[in-house]
């Protein structure tokens, strides 16, 4: 089933008149928080479908289990639709992962867009089936935001199919080198979560980027550890530290930053080290295609990754 | 060679191979630390949080009226931030007890955050010739899964030193039985422990090793070489201060690698101090409802309510034993039955 050595399947790009579907898989969203997503993706030339899950509501989640399957399926499966959008993340679609089918969609495989808890369903994607995918801004991030905003922008050339290239400061704790790989990642807390599970991605070569928001230093520290101690620190292209947001801390102060952490956690190894990316929960959050190959220069200037 | 030929002449090969080598057995007999005597020594040694020597004198003095020695480590009272002490100064104290022959049981002091910053650190090469009791649970889950998986050595999941009340006429009975049946434990007593029935709960009776611990830390060693083996076990889970989507993702989690598929009964101990939801956003879900739609499938006994957790109901299991487990319109019992 999962194809690692298998050239990646990447989605083709979007043309004008094309449609995004937007669904939401796992958290509830009011129906008013896509407005401004939809707005801007028919000023970047699309049509907009709107499953039943947008604005749908199930205690937490945008739907029962059911529902959210089957606007996520149907979104997947339907031809007249180009590209999926994810509304939100939040928790959930871990409970319906094993439940979709991806024999139409790899037939006919699209972009999945989206970020946080959408990773289960990035990495099962490129883990499982070699399909790629954008991880990029949701609907709350259009909320409010420039029409020029750089992270939307990015969203709108990937989805374009024009190649990415960012170039973001150098960070003291950067380790200098030069790599190319697959990049794959996510949120850290899904990426330790998936760990174990037929979900989990290969790293070997890899390029890997996390992130995550308001979690506990101490955990970052143990989600870092688990990640190193099931080997999928070791053979890494490349480390991509993004934000991570609203860390918390206990009572009695943990010591290290997140930061530092993840700096300690990879002293063994020798490959490239960026911290501070621009992706995040917070308003930098520029699109990455998981799954594809980039260029990653980490330089006492600055640090460079692009689609190779 | 002809083919035929070549067969003839490999099978008596292969007879005498199956003979003469140990293949490792699919769940070989657990090896059972000896058990206490009066005068046995217990070692007193924080591999996570830190704690203070004036807060572990209960345990102290309670071990030393069953009759034991104690032996306080150099990790007590020692701190680095919210370790007690750096990773290699909890390193040295717990190898230096897992090897001095001297010492026949080590009881941690507090739970916490650490284990996972040391295990792999540790020698185990001398503790698996000379297995004594690891006691302790929450954070020491490492300890029992990535001993009790990898070695076959039983280790007791209980209260730990900061558990041991200041003042013992404030105690509730509940406490009292839980902190005696540390002591029952280490003399090797024949264990027996009951629950109330739950209407939640699916019946049955199984026999197994009994494996587990803290929830949050089962997820963290899956794809881990310290990762909970439960083919043809008992299982048991507990956990507090969680949410209950985190709860919901680490039994997927659970599910997800395969440790739910071949169990032969599930524990559920208590799930303490759920952290609230966010207003309008309730999770719509009971513990009950998120273990039970994980294991629909299965048809081995669960039982909810089981007094083991961070709770003052906390009995004293071991883990890595042989126990057999009834669930019926009575209630829980599960008892040793090596």
């Amino acid at each position: 089933m999962s194809n690692h050595m298998m050239k990646t399947v990447i989605p083709p790009s979007l043309e004008a008149g094309d449609t995004i579907g937007i669904v939401c898989p796992s958290g509830y969203l009011p129906a008013e928080k896509v407005d401004a997503a939809v707005q801007a993706f028919r000023s970047w030339g699309y049509r907009v479908v709107t499953g039943k899950t947008v604005g749908h509501q199930y205690h937490y989640f945008s739907g029962t289990d059911k529902e959210r399957l089957r606007d996520l399926q149907r979104m997947m499966d339907d031809d007249s639709i180009q590209a999926v959008f994810c509304g939100r993340g939040g928790y959930g679609m871990g409970r319906i992962i094993d439940l979709v089918r991806f024999r139409k969609f790899r037939e006919r495989p699209k972009w999945i867009i989206g970020y946080s808890d959408i990773t289960v369903l990035q990495m099962h994607l490129y883990a499982r089936y070699g399909i790629a995918s954008l991880h990029a801004p949701m609907a709350s991030s259009f909320i409010g935001a420039d029409p020029a905003d750089p992270c939307l922008a990015s969203l709108r050339d990937a989805l374009a199919g024009r190649p990415l290239a960012y170039e973001v400061p150098a960070h003291e704790y950067n380790r200098p080198g030069r790599a190319r790989g697959t990049l794959i990642g996510g949120n850290l807390s899904l990426l330790a979560h998936l760990t174990g599970t037929r979900s989990e991605a290969p790293t070997k070569n890899a390029l890997l980027f996390i992130e995550d928001v308001g979690e506990y230093i101490y955990n970052i520290d143990r989600m870092m550890y688990q990640l190193r101690r099931s080997g999928q620190l070791k053979k890494l292209a490349g480390l991509i530290v993004g934000r991570f947001t609203e860390s918390r801390d206990t009572v009695i102060p943990f010591g290290m930053q997140p930061e530092d952490v993840i700096r300690d956690v990879v002293k063994d190894y020798d490959y490239p080290v960026c911290f501070h990316f621009p992706v995040s929960h917070d308003r930098e959050n520029f699109s990455l295609k998981i799954g594809c190959e980039y260029d990653f220069a980490v330089t006492p200037g600055n640090v460079v990754l692009r689609t190779s | 060679m002809k083919r035929k030929e070549f067969l003839s002449s490999v099978v008596p090969l292969a007879a005498a191979i199956s003979t003469t080598t140990r293949l490792p057995a699919p769940d070989p007999d657990p090896k059972i630390p000896g058990y206490l005597k009066a005068g046995a020594v217990v070692g007193i040694t924080c591999p996570s949080g830190a704690i203070t020597l004036e807060e572990i004198q209960p345990a102290i003095t309670t071990m030393k009226d069953w009759g034991f020695d104690v032996r306080v480590g150099e990790t007590v009272g020692l701190k680095d931030f919210t370790f007690a002490g750096t990773d290699s100064q909890r390193v040295k104290d717990l190898q230096q007890m897992l090897d001095d022959d001297s010492i026949h049981a080590i009881m941690l002091g507090r739970g916490g955050y650490g284990a996972v910053r040391i295990i792999d650190a540790l020698d185990f090469t001398r503790f698996r010739k000379k297995p004594k009791w690891i006691i302790g649970f929450s954070d020491a889950t490492v300890f029992h899964s990535h001993i009790n998986s990898n070695f076959r050595i039983a280790t007791i999941h209980s209260k730990m030193c900061n558990s041991f009340p200041d003042d013992p006429a404030v105690e509730t009975p509940e406490q009292v039985d839980s902190i005696r049946s540390i002591q029952q434990c280490l003399a090797g007593e024949r264990m027996e422990y009951k629950a109330p029935a739950n209407p939640n709960n699916r019946n049955g009776t199984a026999r197994g090793v009994l494996v587990g611990g803290n929830l949050s830390i089962l997820q963290n060693l899956a794809g881990t070489r310290s990762e909970i083996a439960t083919a043809n076990r008992i299982l048991f889970i507990e956990d507090t201060e969680e949410y209950l989507y985190s709860i919901d993702r680490m039994l997927w989690n659970l599910k997800r690698s395969g440790k739910l598929a071949t169990l032969k009964g599930l524990i559920i101990g208590g799930f303490t101090n759920i952290r609230p939801d966010d207003p309008g956003e309730d999770f719509g879900m009971t513990v009950y409802e998120m273990v039970m739609e994980k294991v629909s499938e299965y048809s081995y006994p669960v039982c909810f309510d089981f007094p083991v957790g961070h709770q003052k109901e906390n009995y004293a299991l071991k883990c890595g034993v042989m126990h057999r487990l009834e669930v019926g319109v009575d209630g829980t019992l599960l008892h040793d039955d090596p």
